[in-house]
């Protein structure tokens, strides 16, 4: 027995669970839920459906898996051995590099909020604080200041000299 | 001699269903349509046509039949007794020949009336002619209908009478009943014939197939036969003392030695001589059968002597010996066969005998010579007079020593019938493994580990690995951030401004929304027109001063500038804010401009409330003030209730029928 993996989501497929479906050109699909085999039997591109691993790795969200090895070898009992206590470490490492990747995905989302705060701040302090008073309080924090053309004042004569 | 093939015969169809299947042909299959006003030779054709064709169907499927059928002088003499024995050979003729007579007489019916058709003057005429001819056919074959029935009877017996090959090396089986004739038949052959302990199981004769010296042989078991003069016998025994007289077979006859059939051996024996005349040439064998009952030599003394005559009998028939006792083993055998002992040997015994006496003929035949010509042993002349013995090399002498003793080898085939059969020991395929321990065989393999495969993890410089995978960790680790920080984060101060500028920029989003999902019912009012008194000088003031502005200037501003005041002095305003428009025509005075704005102002909100207006029939502004007051909290209460005024827009019918209720003429009547 072996675990096998669903061709749409690639979750593993325990013994007793799922469905296998052979093509006519004996290519073997194995579906972990009925799920995936509809999905199947509709057609649908794994590559496109958000929820699955192919299009999650494809579109870098998770890490690329490991291509497995296929030499057999004839049986060793240390071999086994070893090769059971490393699975363990190996499960540790790989599901560490997959938990790292995924943080730093998120990391420059951290900095960019705080970029977009710091903005947020200079361009509408002026909702809570009016120029002048940020001027006395802080003179660190300046507002431009903007400079537009009065018109001309006109006097009593020049209104007088239109009449 | 024309090969018959009992099972090709065709179907006899009964009386009726002939005559059926003859004038619905001839309804089909001629034309169908004819008119009185046709030229007469055309309706003349016509009608010829349709005798025609219905002679010629009656002929053809009663010859048919006539010619399958097989003649009992032409067939095997064999199949010529067997059939006069089943189906009475006189009455089959019968049959046939009353076939053959309507046979002509149909022809002669048809050749009579086309001859009167020829003279048919009308349509009428015709059609009536044509009618009595079909008519006519028609009696003729219900009148042999009794005699098609039986030939469809005989025709599905026939089909079913074993195949017997009248020219294969056979064997023929006969004796008592219940000797054990049928079970001989089972075990040599692959027939499966009925074996029951009551005599005349067999009702038939039975053929099987054995194989001997790459020659196929057929067994014919028969029925027991009775110690009764010929005339006496019933069909069933008829039908073996047929297969004995007519086939050239190597005859077994069955002895019971023990009686246990019901028939003592002087009763078979007798059996014996009575029949011998019907052996001929074919060669005898005697077997003597439940030998695990009662073997030949616990026989008593009489019986014996009865077993030895008969056996002198059976000498006779061997080719070239002329009864001397030559060889006892091909005469007289011994079997038994339950224990199976001895059933081979009698079997090869038969056939060798069969086959010897086939050789014989061979070689006395005129074409042996011819044959013998052709073939020639060449041996070498010898060269010299040196010995060359047979030389075999010593390895294989050694392999030959070996493999005989080797013999007692177990095999995993005799392991598994030790150990309880195929079903319940299942072989150990992993014990010709070959391992660096063998220790090792009998390992338990886990196939999973954690959600993973281990075969796919197998590998033997796994730990290296492993150890490489671990270092690149620690170095990243080591590593650190190489992110680099971007600068601090904000202060607390900060971080509250921030909050508030949410909050602001989340209130204004809300009004905004308000604003514009009441667009519609909203009155668009300017902004003078202030109802809800949101821009008042106290507001702005709160605003302000929130916003960390001193307002005392601001309100006063606002204050001097309101229109409302009356009596106003006008203030020259110096300095910067020059944009009031008013200001410029200086002239216009508060009254003037009161006219000028009134048109768009509401009556009401163009005096003060308690001032006392000529006309409306209140004393002084305190009355009018009260009565304002009472109006007002009047209608209170009926605002807070919510009441439906006159204003309010009414719907007289809730759930009109028309929108609730029927079918729609077209379209699904999902909602309502």
């Amino acid at each position: 027995m072996r675990l096998e993996f669903c061709w749409f989501c690639s979750s593993k497929i325990y013994p007793g669970h799922g469905i296998q479906f052979v093509r006519n050109d004996a290519k073997i699909f194995r579906f972990c839920r009925s799920k995936c085999h509809k999905n199947f039997k509709m057609k649908r591109n794994p590559r496109k459906v958000k929820w699955t691993k192919a299009y999650r790795r494809l579109h870098g969200k998770d890490m690329t898996k490991e291509r497995k090895r296929n030499r057999p070898e004839r049986y060793d009992r240390n071999v086994m051995e070893n090769t059971l206590k490393a699975i363990k470490k190996i499960d540790k490492i790989r599901h560490d590099r997959a938990a790292d990747h995924i943080a730093q995905r998120w990391k420059p989302k951290a900095a960019k909020e705080r970029r977009e705060a710091r903005k947020e701040l200079e361009q509408s302090i002026s909702l809570i604080k009016a120029p002048l008073a940020i001027q006395s309080q802080e003179p660190a924090i300046t507002v431009p200041k903007i400079k537009v053309k009065a018109p001309k004042q006109q006097t009593v004569e020049d209104q007088l000299m239109e009449e | 001699m024309a090969q018959y093939d009992f099972k090709k015969i065709t179907v006899v169809p009964t009386g009726n269903d002939l005559i059926d299947i003859v004038l619905s042909r001839t309804q089909r299959q001629t034309p169908t349509v004819i008119h009185k006003g046709n030229a007469i030779s055309r309706v003349r054709q016509f009608y010829m046509r349709k005798v025609k064709f219905t002679e010629t169907n009656f002929t053809d499927k009663l010859s048919k039949t006539i010619e399958d059928f097989p003649r009992v002088e032409d067939i095997h003499p064999f199949y010529g007794d067997l059939l006069h024995v089943l189906y009475n050979k006189d009455h089959y003729k019968l049959a046939l020949g009353q076939l053959n007579t309507a046979r002509n007489l149909i022809k002669r019916i048809r050749e009579d009336y086309v001859k009167l058709l020829k003279y048919g003057d009308s349509l009428y005429r015709c059609k009536s002619l044509k009618r009595a001819a079909l008519g006519r056919m028609c009696t003729v074959t219900k009148r042999i209908g009794p005699s098609l029935a039986y030939l469809e009877h005989v025709r599905q017996h026939m089909a079913r009478l074993p195949s017997i090959n009248t020219g294969a090396p056979t064997i023929l089986i006969c004796g008592c009943p219940n000797v054990g004739k049928s079970s001989f038949l089972n075990k040599i052959t692959r027939a499966d014939v009925e074996v029951q302990p009551y005599a005349f199981t067999t009702k038939s004769l039975f053929v099987g197939h054995t194989d001997y010296k790459y020659l196929r042989y057929q067994v014919i078991d028969t029925p027991g036969l009775l110690d009764r003069p010929l005339e006496d016998r019933n069909i069933i025994e008829m039908c073996s003392v047929t297969a004995l007289v007519n086939l050239h077979a190597a005859i077994l006859f069955f002895l019971d030695l023990s009686g246990s059939c019901g028939y003592s051996i002087s009763q078979q024996a007798a059996l014996f001589h009575s029949i011998k005349m019907m052996f001929r040439n074919n060669p005898v064998l005697i077997v003597c059968n439940k030998t695990d009952l009662q073997t030949l030599e616990g026989l008593s003394g009489e019986d014996l002597k009865l077993v030895m005559e008969m056996k002198s009998a059976a000498l006779k028939t061997i080719p070239g010996q002329g009864g001397e006792a030559a060889n006892d083993q091909d005469v007289l055998l011994t079997m038994s066969t339950i224990t199976d002992e001895g059933v081979m040997a009698v079997k090869n015994a038969a056939c060798q005998r069969l086959l010897d006496q086939r050789s014989e003929r061979k070689m006395k035949s005129k074409k042996m010579p011819t044959v013998l010509n052709r073939f020639h042993v060449a041996m070498p002349k010898p060269r010299d007079q040196k010995e060359r013995p047979v030389c075999i090399p010593q390895a294989v002498l050694e392999a030959r020593a070996e493999e005989a003793a080797h013999e007692e080898r177990k095999t995993e085939k005799d392991i598994e019938n030790e150990n309880g059969g195929a079903g319940v020991y299942s072989a150990s395929l992993r014990k010709h493994y070959i391992l660096a321990d063998d220790d090792w065989k009998l390992d338990i393999l886990p196939e999973f580990l954690d959600g993973h495969n281990v075969y796919d993890f197998i590998d033997p410089d796994i730990l290296q690995r492993v150890e490489e995978l671990e270092r690149e960790e620690t170095a990243v680790e080591e590593d650190g951030g190489d992110f680099e920080m971007e600068d601090e984060d904000f202060t607390a101060e900060a971080e509250k401004d921030l909050q508030e500028i949410r909050k602001r920029k989340k209130l204004l989003i809300q009004k905004h929304r308000i604003k514009k999902s009441t667009a519609e019912s909203r009155p668009t009012v300017p902004r003078k027109f202030d109802k809800d008194r949101k821009f008042t000088t106290e507001r702005m003031g709160r605003q302000l001063s929130s916003l960390g502005i001193d307002p005392s200037r601001a309100i006063e501003r606002a204050r001097s500038r309101s229109v409302s005041r009356k009596g106003r002095k006008r203030e020259r305003s110096v300095g910067g804010d020059g944009e009031d428009v008013m200001e410029i025509d200086g002239g216009l005075d508060n009254k003037k401009k009161l006219r000028l704005r009134s048109r768009s102002m509401s009556v009401l909100s163009q005096r003060p409330l308690g001032e006392v207006v000529p006309g409306e029939g209140f004393k002084d502004s305190a009355q009018k003030m009260k009565a304002v007051t009472m109006a007002r909290n009047a209608t209170k209460k009926r605002n807070k209730d919510a009441r439906r005024g006159e204003a309010d827009r009414v719907i007289p019918t809730l759930r009109p029928k028309h929108l609730f209720s029927g079918k729609r003429s077209i379209g699904k009547t999902d909602r309502r």
